[in-house]
């Protein structure tokens, strides 16, 4: 758990706070199938947790987590995000705010909040007055291209992850290539390959989470 | 100037209040009134001002900023908000972006902004956008006059964003619709409200489609 109560704290967070980790990305990239894949994994470790969707113009990636049988309902919080991914959760991301102070308010001892960017493109990046840490989720059916075309969301993501990396084969890509050129532009910060259907990277992307905001390695 | 300066601050669309994520019926209408031209969206926005923003915000921003920081009577004008508003999506938005409105308020240091919230997660008050509008915008320098013109605009401009991201109309049709809101916002920004004043609402077509709304599979606006 953070202990935010040093002064470079977000303006206005007192006492302990729980971590808030923000999971981005285009549309289908596996964002959903990400989170879905890591509760599991967290609340084995112990980790108390609970999540924030933000579905632009449904509610269909909160109920599909609640009705998961992975996490108790009232632990994921639905965000309609007005049209705007990108606002609610970079130029005004205080619905978010609100909506994590009002889980850590619910459940005193949360250690870590989720929140799920809707389907957006490669310029999307989270503010760091909502999260302390974001991962960018692609995938490779998007083609091997997206890390030469360097967008905001992918270079200054804290993680990147590379999902549905066992269609690269069926979709003409070349995965050493495309995990290369990636690691190239981030000027070698963490790339993570995952085939979160097949549960291929999962304890990896656990343990970067892990060890970045809640100092457990 | 200072308070003048302030009140831009609060009514520029870059302040973080969440407010970009509510239409406030507006998505309802549309939808019930597809192919809308833009005079007939220019009378619906002049009707929400005169007959919602006038006689029921503005008066709860009123009461609220006449309050002057005391919780148990911003309290009872946040309830009076809550019992009066017939629309479930209407009541739960207001308390939605009134929370977010507190969210940057108290992160940004505002002391009442911070009591204000905590009553909120304690259930004493209920966190209506007009009333913790009123009761910050006090504590933040507003007089009164700046505050029910900045409440005025804010509304004036979320419906008009909304409409525009909604398709409903252009960018520059609706700052059309904006620059004709001006006059009407001050002329009834101008009129009395005693003390006493009770808060007054009927738009029926908006409630109507705000209920609707409520009910839609797929919809870009909270409400």
């Amino acid at each position: 758990m953070l202990d935010q109560t040093h002064s470079d704290q977000p303006a206005g967070r007192t006492g302990p706070a729980a971590a808030r980790v923000g999971v981005g990305g285009p549309v289908g990239s596996g964002k959903t199938a990400l989170i879905e894949a890591l509760i599991p994994v967290l609340q084995r470790r112990g980790i108390d947790l609970a999540v924030v969707t933000n579905d632009l113009v449904t509610k269909e990636d909160a109920e599909r987590l609640r009705r998961s049988g992975l996490i108790d309902p009232a632990r994921v919080s639905a965000v309609e995000a007005g049209a705007c991914p990108h606002t609610v959760i970079r130029e005004d991301p205080t619905l978010n705010i609100a909506a994590g102070d009002d889980l850590e308010a619910r459940f005193p001892g949360l250690e870590l909040i989720l929140f799920e960017s809707g389907g957006d493109n490669l310029a999307s990046t989270f503010s760091l007055d909502l999260v302390d840490w974001w991962i960018f989720v692609v995938d490779v059916a998007g083609g091997d291209d997206i890390p030469r075309k360097k967008g905001p969301g992918l270079l200054r993501c804290d993680l990147l992850v590379v999902n549905k990396v066992d269609l690269a084969p069926y979709v003409g890509v070349n995965l050493d290539r495309m995990i290369e050129e990636a690691r190239q532009v981030r000027g070698g910060r963490p790339v993570i390959a995952t085939n979160l259907r097949g549960g291929v990277g999962i304890e990896e992307v656990a343990d970067a989470i892990s060890a970045a905001v809640l100092f457990r390695v | 100037m200072l308070p003048t300066l302030r009140a831009l601050w609060q009514a520029d669309g870059a302040f973080p209040s969440g407010s970009f994520a509510f239409s406030y019926g507006v998505e309802g209408a549309i939808a019930l009134r597809q192919g809308m031209r833009p005079a007939e969206f220019a009378q619906l926005i002049a009707a929400i001002i005169r007959h919602r923003w006038a006689a029921y915000d503005r008066v709860a921003l009123l009461r609220a900023f006449r309050a002057r920081g005391d919780l148990g009577e911003i309290a009872a004008i946040d309830h009076e908000v809550e019992a009066s508003t017939l629309v479930e999506a209407l009541r739960s938005g207001s308390r939605r972006n009134g929370a977010s409105f507190l969210a940057s308020h108290a992160r940004l240091g505002d002391e009442l902004a911070r009591a204000l919230r905590d009553a909120v997660r304690g259930g004493e008050c209920l966190g209506h956008i007009a009333v913790m509008q009123g009761a910050v915008w006090s504590a933040v320098g507003l007089d009164e006059k700046l505050a029910q013109l900045t409440s005025g605009y804010t509304v004036a401009s979320a419906l008009i964003t909304a409409a525009i991201r909604l398709g409903a109309i252009g960018a520059l049709q609706g700052q059309a619709v904006l620059r004709d809101c001006l006059p009407l916002i001050e002329q009834i920004a101008a009129e009395p409200a005693p003390d006493g004043a009770e808060l007054e609402s009927f738009v029926p077509f908006l409630d109507i489609a705000s209920a609707r709304h409520e009910q839609a599979d797929l919809r870009l606006f909270a409400n």
